[in-house]
């Protein structure tokens, strides 16, 4: 609410200095509520009252006081030149700040970088072995499949030595086949054991498949996910010793037979 | 008021203090002695009126000028003319001095931040010279009952409140209110017929 009725007769004694204390605080305490049109008068009284200045007789200084001013104004504005071109000590320690900064966060930057690098290949490595587990899990799902479904057929292997334990496989017709065996002796050198698939078919030569090696104990497992021939072609199962890498024909005598019934 | 309006560019025009006053923020010292030999006149016979002793006139003369010179800044072009802003910094100064010590000294201090910024022009008053206004200014004191005039000398130079000149002058503090307020209407009537 506006209430300038009060104050209107104070200006030109304010801006004079001449109202007592208590009008004085109630004028300016409305000054602070931002009346604008108060505020404003005050501002012209302002003036008026130094327009009194005039009723001072007109007296000219001393020479001497000129004279002291302005030797001190030209050594302070000398003062104020010579600091100007240069860098205030507080920018030069900005700057070194700065610098430190900078190396303190390049380092930093390139700690995250090597971490981040280290991280990086660790997940790798562990989804690697994760999907290796799972393709094992899958194998061995696959050979529990075959060697429990009763629908997989039975063929033993024997061997020409009487010495050296039979193999067995288990061939499903849609999920593949297993070779398994138990201290199996390991072929010489670097020599694999290699599968063939003997055909019906008159004249039909052995059909070459996966090679394979037991394991230090002796233990033999391979699963044949396809087969190169079908179950209901295949005469019989041939094991023979071949060179690294398989032959694609037998180069050596058939160390385990097995007839498919 | 009117006068004002047929001249448009005067109201936008930097006034040649402004000038001046812009130059010292750059340390120029050449625009500080044209400001001193514009205005020293006056400032240093209105010290010297308020303190009557031509020393310690000097010496606040001396304290003012160097203020402007260190604080130009403290001036605002927006908010009035640089002359009445210079002259109630020297006035606040002379009055301290005045009343040095005393509770007056706190309440010129707290003045002393406020009023040369607070000087608002009056249009009428762009029109009038200084010479021209300081003329009218003292016919129109010249003109007043003795009482009249010294009540305003003594708020003005003295820095005395209503109350304290109604001591002064054995006065009814109605009397002096009037006088005072009247008084100041009367000059601003003056210098608004001028124009």
């Amino acid at each position: 609410m506006k209430n300038c009725d009060q104050f209107r007769e104070m200006y030109e004694a304010y801006a004079l200095g001449a109202l007592d204390a208590a009008e004085r605080i109630a004028l300016e305490a409305h000054l602070a509520t931002g009346c604008k049109d108060c505020a404003k008068s005050v501002k012209e009284a302002h003036w008026l009252v130094s327009q009194l200045a005039n009723l001072a007789p007109g007296a000219a200084p001393s020479d001497l006081l000129k004279g002291r001013l302005m030797k001190t104004v030209h050594a302070e504005a000398q003062q104020a030149a010579s600091s100007k071109p240069g860098i205030p000590v507080w920018i030069w320690a900005g700057v070194a700040a700065l610098f430190l900064f900078s190396v303190f966060s390049a380092r930093k930057v390139e700690e995250l970088r090597n971490e981040i690098r280290a991280t990086n290949q660790r997940v790798a490595t562990i989804l690697k072995q994760r999907q290796q587990l799972e393709a094992q899990l899958e194998i061995a799902k696959r050979e529990a499949m075959i060697l429990t479904d009763p629908a997989s057929v039975s063929i033993a292997l024997a061997s020409s030595d009487p010495n050296t334990p039979p193999l067995e496989a288990k061939w499903h017709s849609a999920l593949g086949m297993v070779l398994t065996g138990q201290k199996i002796p390991a072929p010489s050198g670097n020599r694999v054991l290699q599968l063939w698939l003997i055909p019906k078919a008159p004249g039909g030569k052995p059909i070459p498949s996966l090679t394979l090696r037991p394991d230090a104990q002796g233990k033999l497992v391979l699963l044949v996910r396809d087969p190169p021939e079908l179950l209901a072609q295949t005469k019989a199962l041939a094991i023979t010793e071949e060179p690294e890498g398989g032959s694609p024909q037998p180069t050596t005598g058939p160390r385990w037979v097995g007839g498919v019934s | 008021m009117f006068l004002a309006a047929l001249i448009p560019t005067a109201a936008h025009e930097v006034s040649p203090d402004a000038a001046l006053v812009h130059r010292l923020l750059q340390k120029d010292v050449s625009a500080f002695e044209q400001l001193y030999d514009r205005h020293s006149r006056l400032v240093y016979g209105l010290l010297l009126r308020i303190l009557q002793q031509a020393g310690t006139a000097e010496e606040v003369a001396q304290d003012v000028f160097l203020q402007l010179w260190r604080n130009a800044g403290q001036y605002d072009e927006s908010r009035g003319p640089f002359l009445p802003w210079l002259l109630t910094l020297a006035r606040n100064r002379a009055l301290d001095t005045l009343r040095l010590k005393s509770e007056r000294q706190r309440r010129r201090e707290d003045q002393t931040e406020e009023m040369p910024s607070v000087a608002a022009i009056p249009e009428f008053e762009k029109e009038l010279d200084q010479k021209s206004r300081a003329k009218r200014v003292r016919a129109l004191l010249a003109s007043l009952n003795p009482q009249q005039k010294k009540a305003i000398e003594l708020a003005y130079f003295e820095g005395l409140t209503h109350t304290e000149i109604a001591t002064a002058l054995k006065e009814p503090l109605g009397t002096v209110k009037s006088w005072i307020r009247n008084g100041l209407l009367r000059l601003k009537e003056e210098l608004q017929a001028v124009t």
